[in-house]
């Protein structure tokens, strides 16, 4: 960092000529990265939204158990303590 | 409430006036090496690296890669795995996210 609050171009390295193949080789697996992680994101939406859509009816279901099991146990119980 | 509300909005344009002077060296900074080190290759230097890469594997082959040295060997290794590294950024920009697929 010090070197940037002295900033005269005579004390900063000059940049460095890259080799073409590191250059082909960092861009091109840029595009590769972006390409599979679209293609990855495609293929894991609509398995996320079924597993989404598997859980809401589960839930419904098992919300639907509970309040039957509530209402029968408040019948059955006849107590004075209520 | 509402006061110190004004005075913050106030504040805005100096921090960042602030902001942009702290940020301009250092951009410039950045933008004098990228020019130069971060550019796509041009079509005449993407066959300059086909022909490198084949070069490569004709020393695989006649086992000439056998004779570099650890010091070159490990800096080779470090320039492989960050040439890797854009690999893991590209995933990232192409799943929208930074951690994980925000499905």
């Amino acid at each position: 960092m010090t070197g940037s609050l002295c900033l005269s171009r005579s004390i900063m390295a000059p940049p460095v000529a890259v080799s073409p193949l590191i250059k082909t080789a960092r861009w091109s697996a840029l595009l590769i990265g972006m390409l599979y992680g679209k293609q990855r994101f495609d293929h894991l939406k609509p398995i996320a939204e079924e597993e989404r859509r598997v859980e809401e009816a589960e839930k419904k279901l098992r919300e639907e158990q509970e309040r039957i099991y509530k209402q029968l146990s408040e019948a059955s119980s006849d107590t004075i303590l209520k | 409430m509402a006061q110190k509300v004004q005075k913050l909005v106030a504040k805005v344009p100096t921090l960042l006036g602030a902001a942009v002077t702290y940020s301009k060296p250092r951009l410039a900074t950045f933008w004098y090496y990228a020019r130069v080190e971060l550019v796509p290759p041009s079509p005449a230097e993407i066959s300059k690296a086909v022909e490198a890469a084949k070069g490569l594997i004709r020393s695989y082959q006649t086992g000439r890669l056998g004779q570099t040295t650890v010091k070159d060997a490990v800096r080779n290794g470090l320039v492989t795995t960050e040439v890797l590294m854009w690999f893991f950024i590209g995933e990232c920009i192409g799943k929208g996210g930074l951690i994980g697929y925000n499905v």
